[in-house]
């Protein structure tokens, strides 16, 4: 009886399971096997080889690598400051006007990333909205910050700040507010309710947020290319110029797998440390 | 019994009929796409010819269905045409050395009918007449494209920081004055780049090179990423041009200064260098587009008629001034298609030096070891970043 429940249950899933197979495991398998094909080839005809990888080791590749590893690293813990106090807010102090907050946040997403961040192009270039206004209503001529680290560095906290803020919206939500109450109760500061009750419990959220900020930032490309013009050049702007300008697939394809693994690897040894289902309380 | 006669135990059964049915839909499906091939376009190319200002008059002349996909560097498209994208393609649209050198020589396109097309040719601007090197195969017996857009590409000045006379006279040298670092961009353009990245070297860049040139290259590279200020797309070389971030930027031309000099900024203008270490001590670079029907199995019909509809005087203006850029045209030489363009037009197009910007240019020609001043590039404009 319960092995015809599986095999039927197997039957129903499988047109997602074809699905996942077709839109996402294949074009993943497709990217692995170019990585091993001859340099600059344009098929999977080609004698395997591990020459896009021996050249990616005796490259400056690893330059790009720690510039999007150190950036998106940073993001994520800038973003945690700024967003545990938005989203402490969020839950607990703004009350009906959470909504409209949450709006403010959501409302730019239905933006693509590029307008936005050409709009702070004209914001903070030199004679622009910022340095142009403050020339002409107080006299100060500033340098510009724009095409510099700096200004990458705040593009990726203001690109993903959504993606550190609900996820920790509802880490903080999910906080019991008896527990906070039996803390105060039992005589605990607020500072220690805050580190000893309200930021253990909200983990889930923070830990979440910031696997989703750091895998998506390593990938950022936008902001180093509109906002740094090219002052650091990303993994990802190498995998790019692999694919167009060098039409060199294999060595893009085996550029992407490495930054796969590496960050596959990292999540998982954050994972492994940090026991998410505990967290969540599943078990 | 379910409501829609579907329960668990013929849900398979039901499951199999509707696959069956859709794959059945599908096949006739393709049967139809095949069919109306001659109602269909399908157009790769540089931004311009995908607009919706040349696309739709032919959309509704033709009642077709014209797609264009526009892309930004050549050595994409034609790689996409090696893919096996010469089933999709009908017209390739990319610059001048590609069609004679590359492209038809690996079967990926086909020839055009002279009789049809030369005539077209007598009514083009002076030196690009009949029979037009760049649009004839390598034997001169074959017509492989049309042309139409051109222009020479070297580097950009803002005129009030860096004079035009200035900017001619030192040429490439700008760009090697350690002063300026600080001063200048670079557009992300990076196949255009590694020939001038050659020209401030001080060397042609359509040639095999020696092992001391590529070291010289290298060494160059380096330098001109570590000084440039920034690097970018048109629209932000322009918008730092008018902000007063950058004096001047390669690689740059009619192409890229056009839509701010279309918007006023007359001090924006394109430089083609009085001299270079090119055959004839020539200094600039220019390009010329060169469409061409793709060896497509089930090639279009509407492919040559579409080539046959660029050349109108009408037409052929809003290609020059289609979305995004804008561009001379060899068309130009039919008084017909010059007095559709305003004064202000010519001035965004630099009509007043076009001429001896193109007599001072070589034509834009494969770089024999692109790949390996490319890969040099590439890593000095990261380990510019890294320094």
């Amino acid at each position: 009886m319960s092995e015809r429940r599986i095999t039927a249950g197997a039957w129903s899933a499988s047109p997602v399971i074809l699905f996942l197979l077709i839109g996402f495991a294949a074009p993943l398998a497709a990217i692995i096997v170019f990585s091993f094909m001859p340099p600059r080839t344009f098929g999977f005809g080609g004698q395997p080889t591990f020459e896009n990888y021996v050249t990616i080791f005796e490259s400056t590749t690893y330059i790009s690598l720690l510039w999007s590893l150190g950036f998106a690293a940073m993001t994520v813990v800038i973003l945690a400051f700024i967003c545990y106090p938005v989203a402490y807010g969020l839950v607990r102090v703004f009350g009906r006007w959470s909504t409209l907050v949450t709006l403010l946040f959501v409302i730019p997403l239905f933006v693509s990333e590029n307008v936005r961040l050409y709009g702070w192009l004209l914001f903070f270039i030199k004679n622009g909205v910022l340095l142009g206004s403050l020339k002409s209503m107080f006299g100060l001529d500033l340098e510009s910050i724009l095409f510099t680290r700096g200004i990458v560095l705040f593009g990726m906290v203001y690109v993903y700040i959504p993606f550190m803020l609900f996820p920790l919206t509802l880490g903080i939500s999910m906080v019991p507010n008896e527990t906070r109450e039996a803390a105060r109760d039992l005589g605990a500061t607020r500072w220690q309710v805050f580190r000893e009750v309200e930021l253990p419990l909200s983990l889930p959220g923070l830990m979440i947020g910031s696997l989703l900020t750091f895998v998506l930032a390593v990938g950022a490309i936008a902001e180093a290319k509109v906002l740094g013009g090219q002052q650091i050049i990303p993994i990802a702007h190498d995998i790019e110029i692999a694919f167009t300008y060098a039409q060199n697939w294999p060595l893009g394809a085996a550029l992407s797998v490495l930054l796969m693994l590496i960050v596959g690897a990292l999540v998982l040894l954050v994972l492994r440390r940090v026991d998410l289902d505990r967290l969540l309380g599943r078990r | 019994m379910g409501r829609n006669g579907i329960n668990r135990r013929n849900f398979m059964q039901q499951s199999a009929m509707f696959a069956a049915a859709f794959a059945a839909g599908s096949g006739g499906m393709f049967r139809q796409a095949q069919a109306a091939r001659e109602k269909e376009l399908n157009i790769l190319c540089w931004e311009g010819y995908n607009s919706a200002e040349v696309l739709d008059p032919f959309r509704t002349e033709m009642d077709a269905t014209v797609k264009a996909e526009s892309l930004t560097n050549d050595p994409t498209m034609i790689n996409r045409l090696r893919a096996g994208e010469t089933n999709v393609w009908d017209l390739i649209n990319v610059n001048n050395p590609w069609a004679r050198k590359i492209m038809y020589p690996e079967g990926l396109i086909k020839p055009l009918d002279k009789a049809t097309f030369e005539p077209y040719f007598a009514n083009m601007l002076p030196g690009f007449e009949w029979p037009y090197p760049w649009c004839m195969s390598e034997d001169g017996s074959e017509l492989l494209g049309m042309i139409q857009r051109f222009g020479p590409y070297s580097f950009v000045v803002n005129t009030d920081k860096v004079s035009r006379a200035t900017a001619e006279d030192v040429g490439w040298d700008l760009f090697n004055d350690p002063a300026n670092a600080g001063k200048y961009g670079i557009l992300e353009s990076d196949d255009w780049n590694v020939f001038d990245i050659c020209l401030i070297a001080g060397f042609d860049p359509f040639r095999d090179h020696t092992d001391d040139e590529v070291a010289k290259f290298a060494e160059t590279a380096s330098k001109v990423f570590k000084g440039a200020k920034v690097v970018g797309d048109i629209a932000t070389m322009n918008q730092a041009f008018v902000a007063g971030e950058i004096d001047f930027h390669m690689t740059g031309g009619v192409y890229s200064a056009s839509p701010a000099r279309a918007d006023g900024f007359l001090n924006i203008r394109g430089i083609t260098p009085n001299k270079g270490p090119m055959p004839g001590g020539k200094g600039g670079v220019a390009w010329i587009e060169v469409t061409s029907l793709v060896n497509n199995p089930e090639l279009s019909p509407l492919a040559s008629k579409f080539l046959e509809y660029v050349q109108d005087p009408e037409v052929s203006h809003t290609v020059a001034f289609a979305e995004g850029t804008f561009n001379p045209v060899t068309q130009m030489g039919d008084p017909k298609c010059f007095e559709l363009f305003t004064p202000d037009e010519l001035e965004a197009i630099q009509w007043d030096s076009l001429g001896e910007e193109m007599a001072k240019s070589a034509e834009y020609d494969i770089v024999p070891d692109y790949d390996k001043l490319l890969d040099l590039m590439t890593a000095a404009k990261r380990e510019a970043s890294g320094g």
